[in-house]
C-alpha cells in the first residue's frame, strides 16, 4: 500500500514537471458547462476536426480558479462564465482581442466593440416562477421588488452568494437603486435587508430543494431551465412571471486567453463554436436560448419561442463588474 | 560526545540542513509575514483599515459572540460531563465500570468533521434520533438540532477526551488516606471529592479547561456542519471572508484568533509551571472507589452515568448500523431492517467514491513522511548542538503550535496564490501539494514533541559501547539509535496519518478540484439530500473510526497515549 503512494506520489511529481515540456497539445478549453454537455462539445469539436480538451467546474469554482492561475495560465480559451464573470477576468487582463467570424449580425448588448475582446452566444433569463399549485396566478409577485412585502415571508428561497444565479438577481434588485454613477442608494441596502429578512436563506441546493419539498417555500428564483428542473424535482407545476421592470438576462461569453501558445488553433475554435451551425444544433439538443438572429433563425420552434418570451432588464455588465464584489462582500458580511 | 550518525557526511548534513531551513522560510516564515503584511498593510500603506471594517460588519460581530458563547458554555458543561465521567470511572464505585471506560473514552475516535456529519446523521432533518424523539414529542421541528445548542452540544461530548486522559490520571495520583481522613472526620463522600479530591485536581483541571477553549475558539468542522442557518463562528467567517476576497480581513480576523489561542496557552504555560508545586504525600496510598451510602444518590448517579454513555455511543453505534444497511433505508427508517456490504464495495471500487480516500491517504502519506524526516533531522541537530542556531530551527518548527490553522492556511494562500521565488517561481494554490504541505506544518510540532522525548530518554551508554567494539558513526545510527526511536517513529506515523484523515480546518481552506480529501467529501455528503452520498458518509466515518481504534490501541499498548 504504502509502496504504491510512494509511486503515486512520485509519478504526480512526474506528470506535475511534465506539464512545463512544451509538446503539441489539444486545445485547453475552461467551462462550467456540465459533463453531458462537455463531452457532447467536446465531440462535436473534434467531428469539426478541432483538438480539444474539456475541463468543466462549478462557473464560481472555476473563476476563481482563472484568477488563481493568472500568473501561469493553464486554458487557452474561456467559454461559458457569465457576463460579470468575464467582464472581471477582462478587466484583470486575462484575454486577448479577437472578434469572432460571427459577430457581424449580434445585437450590440452581445458584443464587445470597445475590447474586442469577449463575445456573447447565448442567453438565460433569470426569472419568478411560482408553484401555480399552492399560488394562485393573482396571488404572485409581478415585480421583484414586492418580494419583501410580508405576505411573502418566508415564501422563497436565496441561494449562496456564490451562485451565479443568485448573484445576478441580487445585482439586478440592486440596480434599481443605483445613481447614473453605480452608487446604491440607502434605500436599496434597506430593500436588500428585507429581501433577507423576509426570505428562506440557505446555503446548498438540497437545502433550497428541501424548502420546496417542504411546501414552505412556492417561489423559486431561479435561472430559466432550472425552474423548470426544479418543479420536475419537486414535482409541481411552475408559471414564469414576465416582470414589471423587466427580468435579468444573464448571458455566456467566449474568450481567448492572453497567455495562450495556440493562438490559430484558438481563434479557429472559437469561431466554430460560435457559429449559427453549432449553436442552433447545441440549442436543438439542449434547448438553450442562443443570441444571434442567425442561429435563433435555424433553431427549434421552442427555442424561438423562449427567446422572447420575457422582457429583458437592462444592465451594462462592464459598469457592474468592478462593483460587484463590494456588494456581495455588504450582502454578505452586513445583511446575510 | 563526537558527532555521530548522518552527521560524519557532512555534504549530506550540509544539503539536509538547507533543505530544512528552506522549509521553515518558505512554509512557516513567509506565511507568517504574509499574513501580517496583508493585514497591517494591504496596499503598502500600513493601516488599520481592516479592523474597523471587521468591527463594521454585523456577520463578523456576530460571528466573534457566537465563538465567546459557545466556547464559555462549553468549558462549563464540559467540565461537568468530563469530571463527572472520572468520579464515575476512579473515585465512585459504578456497576459496569468497563462498559463506562468504553463509552466515554469514544471521543477519542470519534473526531473533527466525521464526529459532527455522525452527530448530523442522527441528530438531523430525517435522524433516527430526530424521529425517537418526535414519537415522544410531536411538536419538536425537524431542524431543532442547530445553533448555539447543537454546538455545544457537539462540544459537550465530544471534547471530553482531555479529562478522560488527563484528569483521569491525575485522580490516581491522589492520595487516598487523605479522603479517609476527611471521612474519619464525619464528611460525605460528596463533601470529601469537592474538599479533599477536587483541590489537588485543580491544576490538571484547569489545564484541560484551558485546552478545552483552545479547541472550542478554533473549532470549525462543528458548527460548520451543526450551526445551520445563519449561525458562524469566527474560523469559518475567516473562511467566508478569504472566498470574498477580502485576504486583508481574513488575515486580520485570523491574527485576532491567533492572540486568543495565544493568550490560551500562555495561561496552560503558566498554570503548568505553577501546577508543579502542588505535590501529594511521599508514598501516597493507592486511591480506592468509594460505595455511595444513599440509595436515591447511588441510583441518580447510576442513572446519569449511563445517559452519558449513551449519549456517547448512540450515534457512533447509528453510524456504523447504517453503513451496513442498503442506502434507502437511510432517512426512511429508524433502525435499518436489511443489511449488506454494498456501501462499502461502493466506497472501494466507484472512482468518485473512492478518489476523496485516495487522495487524503496519499496527502496524509506524503505530510507524515516529510514532518517525520524533517522532525528527526532537527530533534537529532537540536540533541546533538545545542546553540543559538539549533535552537531557533527547533523553534521556528514548533511555532505553527501556537497558531490556529486558519491563520497557517491563509499565510500559505497569500503566499502562494501567484509566482513565489521560494519554490521556483511556482504558484502553488490551486495545484496538489499545497494542502499536504499545510499538514506537515501543523503536524511537526507533536512529532518533534514525541521524538524529543524519545531521544533524551536514549541511554548515551549504549552509543558508547558500540563505538567501543569499533561500529562506525553510520552504522551506529542505523543499528543503535534507529531501532531505539523507531516505535515512537511507527507511533507518530500513525497518530499523525489519523489525524490527517479527518482533519477539516486546514483542508477547507486549501483543497482544491485536484486534491479533495475525505474530510471535504465528507462535509459535502452531509449537506447532500441524496441518500447514496450519505451511505458512503457513513462508510467513510466507520473507516476513520476503525483507523483510529487500531492506532490508539497500538499507542496504548506502548504506554503513548496516556489512556491507562
Amino acid at each position: 500500500m504504502t509502496r504504491n503512494h510512494l509511486l503515486a506520489g512520485a509519478m504526480t511529481l512526474l506528470s506535475l514537471l511534465g506539464t512545463s515540456a512544451a509538446t503539441a497539445e489539444p486545445l485547453v478549453i475552461y467551462s462550467p458547462q456540465g459533463d453531458e454537455r462537455a463531452v457532447w462539445i467536446a465531440e462535436r469539436a473534434d467531428a469539426a476536426g478541432h483538438d480539444v480538451t474539456i475541463l468543466t467546474s462549478g462557473g464560481g469554482e472555476l473563476f476563481d480558479r482563472i484568477l488563481a492561475e493568472r500568473a501561469n495560465p493553464q486554458a487557452d480559451v474561456v467559454l461559458g462564465l457569465i457576463d460579470a464573470a468575464m467582464a472581471t477576468l477582462k478587466a484583470e487582463g486575462l484575454f486577448q482581442p479577437y472578434v469572432p467570424n460571427w459577430a457581424e449580425g449580434l445585437p450590440e448588448v452581445y458584443r464587445d466593440d470597445t475590447d474586442r475582446m469577449v463575445y456573447k452566444f447565448w442567453q438565460t433569463p433569470v426569472v419568478i416562477a411560482y408553484n401555480s399549485d399552492m399560488l394562485a396566478e393573482e396571488d404572485a409577485p409581478t415585480s421583484w421588488l414586492e418580494l419583501v412585502e410580508d405576505r411573502y415571508a418566508g415564501k422563497y428561497v436565496i441561494g449562496p452568494t456564490i451562485w451565479q444565479t443568485t448573484k445576478t438577481y441580487l445585482i439586478g434588485m440592486l440596480l434599481r437603486f443605483a445613481d447614473e454613477s453605480g452608487e446604491i442608494s440607502d434605500e436599496g441596502w434597506d430593500f436588500m435587508q428585507s429581501l433577507y429578512d423576509n426570505a428562506i436563506v440557505v446555503d446548498s441546493a438540497d437545502a433550497k430543494t428541501a424548502a420546496f419539498v417542504n411546501k414552505e417555500a412556492v417561489i423559486d428564483l431561479n435561472w430559466f431551465g432550472g425552474v423548470g428542473r426544479l418543479a420536475d424535482d419537486v414535482g409541481y407545476r411552475a408559471v414564469m412571471v414576465d416582470t414589471e421592470g423587466g427580468t435579468p438576462f444573464i448571458a455566456e461569453g467566449i474568450a481567448i486567453m492572453e497567455g495562450t501558445d495556440q493562438l490559430d488553433d484558438a481563434k479557429a475554435f472559437v469561431d466554430w463554436f460560435g457559429s449559427a451551425e453549432f449553436m442552433s444544433a447545441y440549442a436543438a439538443r439542449f434547448g438553450q436560448v442562443p443570441v444571434h438572429p442567425d442561429a435563433i433563425a435555424a433553431a427549434p420552434d421552442t427555442v424561438k419561442r423562449n427567446a422572447t418570451l420575457l422582457r429583458p432588464q437592462p444592465i451594462d455588465w462592464d459598469v457592474v463588474a468592478p462593483r460587484v464584489d463590494g456588494w456581495i462582500q455588504r450582502i454578505e458580511l452586513d445583511i446575510k | 560526545m563526537r558527532p555521530s550518525g548522518i552527521s560524519r557526511f557532512p555534504l549530506v548534513r550540509s544539503a539536509l540542513l538547507v533543505v530544512v531551513v528552506w522549509c521553515a522560510a518558505s512554509f512557516i516564515y513567509a506565511p507568517i509575514f504574509s499574513v501580517l503584511r496583508f493585514a497591517f498593510a494591504p496596499g503598502g500603506d500600513i493601516g488599520l483599515g481592516a479592523i474597523g471594517e471587521l468591527a463594521g460588519s454585523r456577520r463578523v460581530r456576530t460571528a466573534i459572540v457566537n465563538t465567546f458563547v459557545v466556547t464559555g458554555l462549553s468549558i462549563i458543561t464540559v467540565n461537568v460531563i468530563g469530571i463527572f465521567q472520572v468520579a464515575v470511572l476512579e473515585y465512585l464505585k459504578v456497576g459496569g465500570r468497563g462498559f463506562l471506560r468504553f463509552a466515554y473514552s469514544t471521543p477519542l475516535i470519534f473526531v473533527s468533521v466525521a464526529a459532527a456529519t455522525g452527530y448530523g446523521f442522527v441528530y438531523g432533518q430525517n435522524g433516527t434520533l430526530t424521529k425517537l424523539l418526535q414519537s415522544v414529542w410531536p411538536a419538536l421541528p425537524n431542524d431543532w438540532f442547530t445553533g448555539t445548542l447543537a454546538v455545544v452540544f457537539a462540544h459537550t461530548f465530544l471534547l471530553t477526551s482531555f479529562h478522560f486522559l488527563f484528569l483521569r490520571a491525575a485522580i490516581r495520583r491522589v492520595d487516598y488516606s487523605t479522603v479517609e481522613a476527611a471521612r474519619g472526620l464525619g464528611a460525605s463522600s460528596m463533601e470529601a471529592f469537592v474538599r479533599v479530591v477536587l483541590p489537588v485536581l485543580l491544576p490538571t483541571i484547569f489545564a484541560t479547561t484551558l485546552l478545552v477553549t483552545y479547541k472550542s475558539l478554533g473549532s470549525f468542522a462543528i458548527p460548520s456542519v451543526l450551526g445551520g442557518r445563519r449561525f458562524d463562528m469566527v474560523t469559518e467567517l475567516i473562511l467566508t471572508l478569504n472566498s470574498l476576497r477580502r485576504p486583508d480581513m481574513a488575515a486580520m480576523l485570523s491574527i485576532g484568533l491567533g492572540l486568543a489561542v495565544i493568550l490560551c496557552i500562555a495561561a496552560m504555560q503558566y498554570v503548568e509551571r505553577r501546577g508543579s508545586y502542588v505535590g501529594g504525600s511521599k508514598t501516597p496510598v493507592p486511591i480506592e472507589r468509594i460505595r455511595i451510602a444513599s440509595p436515591v444518590v447511588n441510583l441518580a448517579v447510576h442513572a446519569a452515568a449511563y445517559a452519558i454513555a449513551v449519549i456517547q455511543l448512540v450515534p457512533i453505534a447509528l453510524v456504523v448500523l447504517f453503513s451496513f444497511a442498503p442506502a434507502r433505508s437511510i432517512a426512511t427508517e429508524v433502525l435499518p431492517s436489511s443489511f449488506t456490504l454494498q456501501n462499502y464495495v461502493t466506497v472501494f471500487s466507484q472512482s468518485t467514491a473512492f478518489v476523496p480516500l485516495k487522495n487524503s491517504l496519499l496527502m496524509g502519506a506524503s505530510a507524515t513522511m516529510a514532518g517525520l524526516m524533517i522532525s528527526l533531522f532537527v530533534v537529532n541537530l537540536a540533541h546533538r548542538h545545542t546553540n543559538v542556531g539549533t535552537t531557533s530551527l527547533d523553534l521556528s518548527f514548533m511555532a505553527p503550535w501556537i497558531l490556529p490553522v486558519p491563520f497557517i492556511a491563509i499565510g500559505l494562500i497569500l503566499t502562494y496564490d501567484e509566482p513565489n521565488l521560494l519554490v521556483a517561481n511556482r504558484v502553488l494554490l490551486g495545484g496538489f501539494w499545497i494542502l499536504p504541505i499545510g499538514y506537515a506544518v501543523v503536524s511537526i510540532p507533536i512529532m518533534m514533541r514525541f521524538l524529543r522525548a524519545a531521544f533524551f530518554s536514549l541511554d548515551p551508554a549504549l552509543n558508547e559501547a558500540a563505538q567501543s567494539l569499533g561500529a562506525p558513526a553510520f552504522y551506529r545510527f542505523l543499528r543503535v539509535t534507529v531501532p531505539l526511536v523507531l516505535p515512537v517513529m511507527i507511533l507518530i506515523t500513525g497518530m499523525t496519518l489519523n489525524v490527517i484523515l479527518s482533519e477539516y480546518s486546514m483542508s477547507a481552506f486549501l483543497f482544491n478540484v485536484n486534491n479533495k480529501p475525505l474530510s471535504i467529501a465528507l462535509f459535502e455528503g452531509a449537506r447532500s439530500a441524496n441518500p447514496e452520498q450519505a451511505a458512503i458518509n457513513l462508510v467513510y466515518i466507520s473507516l476513520i473510526m476503525a483507523f483510529s481504534l487500531g492506532i490508539i490501541t497500538l499507542a496504548d499498548r506502548y504506554g503513548l497515549g496516556g489512556g491507562k
